[in-house]
């Protein structure tokens, strides 16, 4: 019954797009933990932290667009 | 002549931004509910400024750079922690904020004592509040005095330079409220922002031709300075994903951000605010630019004095005009939210737990004038954890998010289908901060590599749940529409 509650199913894609750079910027860390190869100069863990905290908006914006469709 | 310019110049910005944060709030009448939240009708453009107020301060400006020059890549757990933080409060402040409209919070501690019903966790909460307020305003204290040192030209010494930024702090705290405070940091931010793209681009070309170039000497001198070490070492990758989970869960914790919540005029302002602020951090990158810069040009500063940094370096090779507004911007960097840190801290303590627990300070004029006192209690025990404890600023942070963030397991069981009681959330708190103080004591920061605050997170949550829900709730309460999330 409540697997079809389409409300439901809108949060649950809503939190699962959010969770996608909680999980980059926590779990994700170990695996990028090295110097190289460098972007932009900088080396790679900070380049990819960087690059997350860039496309968090993206995510959070399609959240955003996600709870307020008609 | 150098310390009268530097010291000129800071003094002529810092009586600049109160002007203007006096000036923002002439016409309007204060009040409590004005001067704490003010009037609930913050847009979403003020609210930015107003949460961004809490992000760039002191911490930011010199901490950041300091753990940079003394340890390296831990220090990118600021950037990490901030940007997790605000998507979590994408989907947690609209109903902290619904609630707090519905039945008129004025406190942090507020929300509490209406979803547990009790006014005690009320108390406790804002006990907690208060007592964890006093490293992060400790934290501002000791920026400002690093910067008056520096700025002094060896004229001011390290206690002078604390008398001076006690005094700078009960001006500004007496000066604005909630909504003076919002004034003013615009003008810091703004100062901030030319002040750390100085320190991070200026520094490293001028001494390494570009930011990349001053990574490539530090990875040259030190192979392992930007990456974090396997094992389950003190600053190692373990740490470092649960102190970013730690300090994430705390971020909204705080008295004062919670405070700023209510201030808004609506919910979307909220989301919206969590959509953009993550971009906010990004001038994080710049400030550990300028602590590699200076690692490489001034290395050998040990523990606390790391946090001078670059700071150092801009004395050492730039007019002291340069030094000056710099230092200005660093000041009011942490001027502006240690105002709103003690007035929160004095604020909850004088409402939670004098007025509506102890009964003494019910009246509006009664209640002003105990928070006038606790305002000057919370800034001495600031001046005396200055003196005693003499570690750098991101220790200083980590010792208060350590705590504050003890408040979480509270908030999110509140929202839960069945409530916990509040002795059980009370009994986790506790448990929590018992927790934290026995590994202080043994000097224990973490365990197996887990930062110990969430260790002792760990302990309050599970001590929450079982005696929460084990132990009712004296008064059985009927769940409301409100308890749900949306």
């Amino acid at each position: 019954m409540r697997e079809f509650d389409p409300v439901k199913r809108r949060t649950r894609l809503s939190v699962a797009l959010a969770l996608v750079p909680v999980l980059a910027l926590t779990l994700g860390i170990p695996l990028a933990n090295r110097v190289e190869p460098r972007i932009a100069g900088l080396p790679f863990l900070l380049a990819y932290i960087v690059c997350w905290i860039i496309l968090t908006p993206a995510f959070l914006l399609a959240v955003y667009r996600n709870d307020n469709r008609a | 002549m150098n310390a009268i310019i530097a010291i000129g110049v800071i003094a002529v910005v810092l009586a600049a931004t109160l002007g203007l944060g006096i000036f923002g709030v002439r016409r309007i009448k204060m009040d409590a509910e004005q001067y704490i939240v003010g009037g609930r009708s913050f847009g979403a453009l003020f609210l930015l400024l107003l949460l961004a107020c809490e992000i760039y301060t002191s911490f930011t400006f010199l901490g950041a750079a300091g753990w940079a020059y003394g340890r390296g890549a831990p220090a990118f757990y600021i950037l990490c922690y901030g940007t997790l933080a605000y998507i979590l409060s994408y989907f947690m402040l609209p109903p902290i904020w619904r609630l707090s409209q519905r039945h008129n919070f004025l406190t942090g501690p507020d929300f509490f004592v209406h979803q547990y019903d009790s006014p005690r966790l009320g108390a406790l909460v804002a006990l907690v509040g208060f007592i964890f307020l006093i490293p992060y305003a400790t934290l501002q204290l000791t920026g400002v005095q690093v910067l008056l040192t520096i700025a002094g030209y060896g004229a001011i010494n390290s206690l002078a330079a604390v008398a001076i930024a006690f005094t700078l702090i009960a001006v500004f705290v007496f000066g604005t409220g909630l909504r003076g405070a919002a004034w003013a940091s615009t003008v810091k931010d703004a100062m901030v922002l030319i002040g750390v793209v100085f320190a991070g681009i200026v520094l490293p070309v001028r001494f390494f031709g570009s930011p990349a170039g001053a990574i490539d000497h530090v990875l040259a001198a030190k192979p392992h300075w930007m990456t974090l070490t396997g094992d389950a070492s003190a600053n190692g990758v373990v740490w470092f994903v649960s102190t970013v989970a730690l300090t994430a869960l705390g971020f909204y914790m705080w008295p004062q951000s919670l405070a700023a919540v209510y201030s808004a005029k609506n919910e979307d302002t909220l989301r919206r605010n969590a959509i953009a602020l993550p971009v906010y951090q990004l001038m994080l990158l710049l400030v550990y630019f300028a602590g590699f810069t200076a690692l490489l040009v001034l290395p050998g500063l040990k523990g606390p004095a790391a946090d001078q940094s670059f700071m150092l370096v801009v004395k050492q090779y730039y007019s002291p005009w340069i030094l000056g507004f710099i230092a200005a911007a660093g000041c009011l960097a942490g001027l502006v939210p240690a105002s709103v840190q003690i007035l929160a801290a004095a604020s909850i303590v004088s409402k939670n737990v004098l007025s509506d627990t102890f009964g003494i300070a019910k009246t509006s004029a009664e209640r002003t004038r105990a928070t006038r006192i606790l305002v000057l209690v919370v800034a001495v025990l600031a001046f005396a954890f200055w003196a005693l404890a003499r570690t750098t600023l991101v220790g200083l942070l980590l010792i208060a998010y350590n705590g504050i963030t003890q408040l979480f397991p509270g908030v999110a069981l509140s929202f839960a289908p069945r409530r916990p009681s509040a002795a059980g959330v009370a009994a986790g708190i506790l448990c929590g901060i018992a927790a934290l103080a026995a590994f202080a004591m043994t000097g224990t920061s973490v365990v197996g590599g887990v930062n110990v605050g969430v260790v002792a997170l760990a302990f309050n949550a599970a001590v929450a749940i079982v005696t929460g829900y084990a132990i009712p709730a004296l008064k059985p309460r009927v769940p409301t529409a409100d308890s749900s999330t949306r």
